[in-house]
């Protein structure tokens, strides 16, 4: 019973790219591995309660579908073959099972009994429940024997579902077809209609024997019962998988359009593997691994990213004059870009957040730190913020702010002092020529001392700015 | 008529109970008392739903209706709150599609196509285009449906014969019997 573990490892959100589990991730960072309970995700995935008939409303949405389902399991001496692992009969047996801990999951409310088409005639093993013990026990000790009877089956099947409880619910059948089906076409496209008109949706499950049209009688059946893709057929040869691995991603698993978020992380994982995960290690087989591994990738980037702001901080330092010139932020950022690049090359698999914005927010939280180092702490996180989005608000920022460093700018005196540096900055703004007479004057008069300084050097501006 | 409709609607809507031009008088319309998590309806087209032709609001719009799916025959099954007396009923559809043939049953939980004719109805209907044209509200035999917890709608065909049936809206008329009046108690709460 290799398979029955199936819905156990499934409750787990699979791959990382799927919506659900990126979502845990963003609110349980921090829990500890003990918290990966299966109980935690899966209030995620559950489906939001929706408006009482908006089930019916839109099949197939991004609601779980509430659902009572009838399985019919075929246990008639055709079973005994072996050409799916072990028998045909234990294979359906794995895949019922699994599609119950599918069912019964994806929305707490849906129900799922069980009957069998063979033996003594067609027999209800369990009414519609949601107890999923009652509908694995069940499940124990068949007898394999007889033929099935597909059409009695299934309007057993219907009588079954009519009776639910909830009205809610809506009504689906599934039934495995391992053994040739002796109706009629026209006969069971009779059914099919019935089936229809009773809104009662059909998955088959068609394997074993293909002699005497049997997939083509099966599909007219599919066929008649059909309503706005509700229902569905699968085609499974012996040999391939197993017959639950097949199942696992065709829609009577996933649901319409994969409605179910277990049913399509489990195919989704069953499909991928482990190639397509992070750290190349799938977080359903070892979460406890997964998360470690993303906690310290977590911490390297903000080390990273700390070193990098720090180096940034380091290197911009002469910048702030350069930023107070009035000129754009274009210099700034070039500046602040290459010092960033060691962290953002880590952050490819980050959700993608816009450049530009986290670029330009980083300038401006340096030209703050800087302008305001000896005056007012001005550097406020929350007014960064704002100023990402407006770019006139943002220079108007950095002017507020350079005022308030220009006011009290005793070891901003000091940089200006450094004649070589000063040369550097002036070279690199646009259209300022250092050797320019007039700007030497300013250079040499700068280079004298403290009190007039300042005043020349909020003059200098002047000039620059008109030149640009 | 859509013109016609619409201001009706308008005037009901602020205050139900007043009864607009249609609502026979000390009645209610008794939309208000469906228990809508169990509205069932057998047959019909997933696009074109019960609540179009159920709900205050959808059911005034034209353009909205119940549709049959597989043939003609549609089966309503409409459980309420509380215990209701049934009036009369309104049912409104194009001319050509509209009900014909309309069964009503009180209190039949599980009905389904098979066992339809099972029971003897307790109002039959046979609606006329006029009927559906004027969306006047058709008396019911008021003695059968003095205990209502639920109603069964069969609409056995439709005007034309065709394999679609179309319903733009119902509406019930009726009372409640005296229970506990929910209405009631929120106006109490609100104080």
């Amino acid at each position: 019973m290799g398979r029955t573990d199936g819905p156990k490892w499934a409750k787990h959100p699979s791959s990382l790219e799927s919506g659900p589990f990126l979502e845990w991730k963003a609110g349980n960072i921090t829990h500890t591995p003990a918290h990966f309970a299966p109980d935690s995700s899966r209030t995620i995935l559950l489906p939001k309660p929706s408006h009482p008939l908006d089930g019916r409303n839109h099949i197939g949405g991004a609601d779980m579908v509430l659902e009572a389902t009838m399985i019919c399991i075929d246990n008639s001496e055709w079973m005994r073959n072996g050409d799916y692992a072990p028998s045909r009969f234990q294979a359906q047996a794995d895949a019922v099972n699994l599609i119950c801990g599918a069912k019964t999951q994806s929305n707490p409310e849906n129900t799922v009994g069980v009957m069998t088409m063979a033996g003594k005639g067609v027999r209800v093993l369990v009414t519609p429940t949601s107890d999923l013990g009652k509908i694995l026990a069940c499940m124990h000790g068949l007898e394999v024997g007889a033929e099935a009877n597909l059409a009695a089956a299934i309007q057993v099947a219907q009588l079954a579902l009519k009776h639910r409880q909830n009205k809610r619910q809506q009504q689906r059948i599934i039934a495995f077809i391992g053994s040739p089906v002796n109706y009629d076409k026209k006969v069971l496209e009779t059914i099919g209609k019935k089936l229809k008109k009773n809104n009662v949706a059909l998955d088959i499950v068609d394997f074993g024997e293909t002699d005497d049209e049997k997939p083509e009688k099966l599909e007219a059946l599919i066929s008649a019962v059909n309503s706005s893709d509700s229902s569905h057929i699968v085609h499974v040869l012996p040999g391939e998988n197993a017959l639950s691995d097949v199942l696992i991603s065709t829609p009577i698993f996933t649901g319409e359009e994969g409605g179910s978020g277990f049913a399509a992380s489990a195919a989704a994982a069953a499909a991928t593997g482990a190639a397509g995960f992070e750290f190349d290690v799938d977080p359903n087989v070892d979460p406890e691994l997964a998360l470690a591994l993303r906690l310290s990738m977590e911490e390297e980037r903000a080390r990273q990213e700390a070193i990098a702001k720090k180096a940034a901080e380091e290197s911009s330092g002469a910048e702030n004059k350069d930023h107070a010139s009035s000129s754009n932020t274009d210099s700034v950022m070039a500046e602040a870009e290459p010092a960033s690049n060691a962290a953002s090359d880590d952050k490819k698999d980050q959700p993608k957040e816009d450049d530009d914005a986290q670029l330009l927010q980083k300038a401006l939280a340096m030209s703050m730190e800087e302008g305001s180092s000896g005056a007012a702490a001005v550097a406020d996180a929350a007014m960064a913020e704002a100023a990402v989005d407006d770019q006139d608000l943002a220079l108007a920022l950095q002017m507020s702010v350079q005022d308030a460093g220009v006011s009290g700018q005793a070891d901003m005196s000091k940089v200006f002092e450094d004649r070589s540096f000063v040369t550097s900055i002036l070279n690199s703004l646009p259209g300022v020529d250092p050797n320019d007479p007039s700007v030497k004057d300013l250079l040499a008069s700068l280079h004298g001392q403290g009190e007039q300084e300042k005043k020349e050097d909020k003059s200098s501006d002047k000039p620059e700015d008109e030149k640009k | 008529m859509a013109a016609n409709n619409a201001p009706a609607a308008a005037a009901a809507a602020p205050a139900p109970a007043v009864p607009a031009t249609p609502v026979p008088r000390g009645q209610v319309d008794l939309v208000d008392f469906i228990d809508w998590s169990s509205v069932e309806c057998l047959n019909q087209d997933p696009s074109h739903s019960i609540v179009n032709a159920l709900k205050q609001g959808y059911r005034d719009d034209d353009g909205l209706y119940v549709a049959s799916d597989s043939d003609e025959q549609l089966l309503i099954h409409i459980p309420f709150m509380q215990v209701v007396k049934l009036h009369s009923a309104l049912f409104k559809g194009p001319e050509e599609d509209g009900p014909k043939t309309i069964k009503l049953f009180s209190n039949k939980e599980h009905m389904g196509f098979s066992n339809v004719n099972d029971y003897p109805p307790s109002d039959s209907l046979d609606l006329s285009s006029n009927h559906l044209a004027e969306s006047k509200p058709v008396q019911l035999k008021y003695v059968k449906f003095q205990n209502v917890r639920s109603l069964t709608i069969f609409i056995e065909d439709n005007q034309s014969g065709s394999d679609v049936s179309k319903i733009q809206k119902i509406a019930l008329y009726g009372t409640t019997v005296d229970t506990t009046n929910m209405k009631d108690l929120k106006k109490i709460e609100e104080h």
